[in-house]
């Protein structure tokens, strides 16, 4: 029996295992040994030059704008999702008419590709035809033209628009899942005791959606660090790198500079940078699974 | 029977709700604008886009850029490889996270959590950090520019969310059920396939749809692996035909539409498994 066990154990995991083991496990180890490495992708002859890779981060200057731009990305995908997801969780689970409709016309966009909404967006910030000129134009009555994508000071920011208007979808099914496990008794009571809909909202039911608030959280940070396709498409980190993020930077060196050990190094940077908030969010997990039980 | 009208009429003439509808309604109006310009600007003339029209109301539909994107040799391409792609790697990844999911469920042994723990792990790290190696690997075998490291490197990636939910999903199939059978003198593998299988079709229902939709929709590994046309998945295909057309805005509206049918009926047909998988497995994007 015992043996049998072990047996299928071993039948079962083999292909499993054996996949993730090549495709995933092997090159994680793979990325730090070529972070050693001046290899440029191509030349099968390469030397290893020791941390000569991590010490050019430090001299990088579009290594820190990266850095940089990453952590902005990164505040903005926490916090502009999350809001706009909590708003439209707390406007939906008043049970509005029409309340799925609106549900399903929230959640659309995340069905759609990175390449789609890219190209979506692209046509909102036109500068002569964009619909957000368009209407600037129609409200202040002047001729405005400006080409938001292809200036250094509102590329990014511009991007982060559009990300944030195709997560936000995401969030608010997470907080609205979270909503319906708060008990209708407490909501009673809270209207008994004559309390305004925003004590109800500040005082019950936002700390009740603290476990919700942690997976949206977490899911936005790991989500925004994924996030690769979406600025591709619509800026390409530019103009003038402004708007590169890391796993942008990481893409140039290694793809268009054919500097594959140094963007090993970045990719070693980008693992270390996930692994911490990945350990954060497991930490503050637990705790939020002590309070909540 | 007087009380729940009362209670109805109340419902209809509370002035906040109203409010409420009309701001929802707003917001929906908001949120939906970008998405109606694909369709809008799929059925006008490159010349009325140019002249400000893309975002009124169409007063004739033109067909032309469907046309053109039909006739364009390369689109077949695109929708063939991109459908040779993602329906493997949907069905190998399922497959594999079921077969994975099973063992940490039904089968634990010693170190097994910290197994798990180690496969489901790989959905939380951005995958840029694979790409070079990746990349040295498909390239030492002479593969780069086939279908080949896409559909892999999906089904590879595809493994922790499969495991993770086909685990829990298992683990609320009783042990009963499988001891009995064993008992009757049933192998593991036949528990597997004519007991636990059938009964797990909502969770397969789940995954298929998430990983459908990701797989499709994904960009990054085709933009590293495929070179030219005859390889090239859809999402690669928008972008690379928009340096042939790049003025022809229309037309890249109404291959954009094409595009996202097959994942938009999906999710318009399937939604309810698609939220479920989202909440349930929620970390994989």
């Amino acid at each position: 029996m015992e043996r049998d066990a072990l047996y299928w154990r071993v039948i079962l995991l083999a292909a499993p295992i054996a996949v993730f083991t090549a495709l995933v496990i092997w090159p994680l180890l793979s990325s730090f040994y070529y972070s050693f490495t001046n290899w440029n992708g191509f030349n099968p002859e390469y030397d290893f030059v020791g941390l000569d890779n991590f010490a050019k981060i430090g001299t990088d200057r579009l290594f820190a704008s990266a850095i940089i731009n990453t952590a902005i990305w990164m505040v903005a995908a926490i916090f502009l999702p999350t809001l706009l997801g909590l708003a439209l969780a707390l406007l939906l689970d008043s049970k509005v008419p029409g309340g799925t409709i609106f549900k399903t016309l929230f959640y659309l966009p995340i069905c759609l590709s990175a390449v789609v909404v890219g190209q979506i967006w692209i046509w909102i910030y036109q500068g002569d035809w964009g619909l957000l000129n368009t209407v600037l134009r129609a409200v202040t009555g002047s001729d405005f033209s400006y080409a938001w994508l292809a200036r250094p000071n509102t590329a990014l920011g511009s991007v982060i628009v559009a990300w944030s208007w195709q997560q936000t979808g995401l969030s608010m099914v997470i907080f609205l899942a979270g909503l319906t496990s708060i008990p209708d008794e407490l909501l009673e009571v809270c209207d008994i005791e004559g309390a305004t809909a925003w004590q109800r909202i500040r005082i019950v039911v936002i700390p009740l959606l603290t476990p919700a608030t942690v997976v949206v959280v977490a899911l936005s940070v790991i989500n925004s660090l994924k996030g690769f396709d979406i600025l591709y498409i619509m800026t390409g980190g530019g103009p003038f790198h402004s708007s590169d993020t890391l796993a942008m930077h990481m893409y140039n060196e290694s793809f268009k500079k054919y500097l594959m050990g140094y963007g090993s190094a970045i990719s070693v940077v980008l693992f270390l940078i996930a692994l911490t908030i990945i350990r954060i969010y497991f930490r503050n997990l637990r705790k939020v699974d002590e309070i909540y039980g | 029977m007087a009380d729940a009208q009362a209670r109805v009429a109340a419902r209809e003439f509370n002035p906040w709700r109203a409010v409420l509808v009309i701001s929802l309604g707003c917001l929906a109006v908001l949120f939906l604008a970008p998405t109606v310009g694909v369709l809008l600007s799929s059925i006008k003339t490159t010349r009325e886009i140019a002249f400000g029209e893309l975002w009124t109301v169409p007063r004739t539909i033109y067909l032309g850029n469907f046309v053109e994107i039909l006739t364009n040799p390369a689109v077949p391409h695109y929708f063939k490889n991109t459908v040779l792609v993602t329906v493997p790697a949907t069905i190998l990844s399922i497959a594999l996270g079921v077969l994975a999911g099973y063992v940490f469920s039904k089968l634990p042994f010693a170190g097994s959590n910290l197994l798990f723990l180690v496969i489901i792990s790989g959905m939380f790290f951005p995958p840029q950090v694979i790409l070079i190696p990746l990349f040295q690997f498909f390239n030492a075998l002479g593969l780069i520019d086939t279908l080949w490291p896409i559909i892999c490197v999906h089904t590879a990636l595809g493994i922790p969310i499969c495991t993770l939910l086909m685990r829990n999903f298992f683990a609320t199939v009783p042990n009963a059920l499988r001891d009995a059978a064993i008992l009757e003198g049933a192998s593991e593998w036949q528990v597997l396939t004519r007991v636990a299988l059938p009964i797990s079709l909502p969770a397969i229902a789940v995954l298929a749809t998430l990983q459908f939709t990701w797989i499709w929709n994904d960009f990054l590994w085709p933009l590293i692996f495929t070179q030219t046309d005859e390889n090239r998945t859809i999402m690669v295909g928008i972008v690379n035909l928009r340096g042939q057309y790049s003025v022809a805005w229309g037309v890249q509206g109404a291959l954009s539409l094409l595009a996202s049918l097959p994942t938009l009926i999906v999710f318009l047909f399937f939604q309810r498994y698609f939220i479920k998988g989202m909440t349930m497995g929620a970390v994989k994007g």
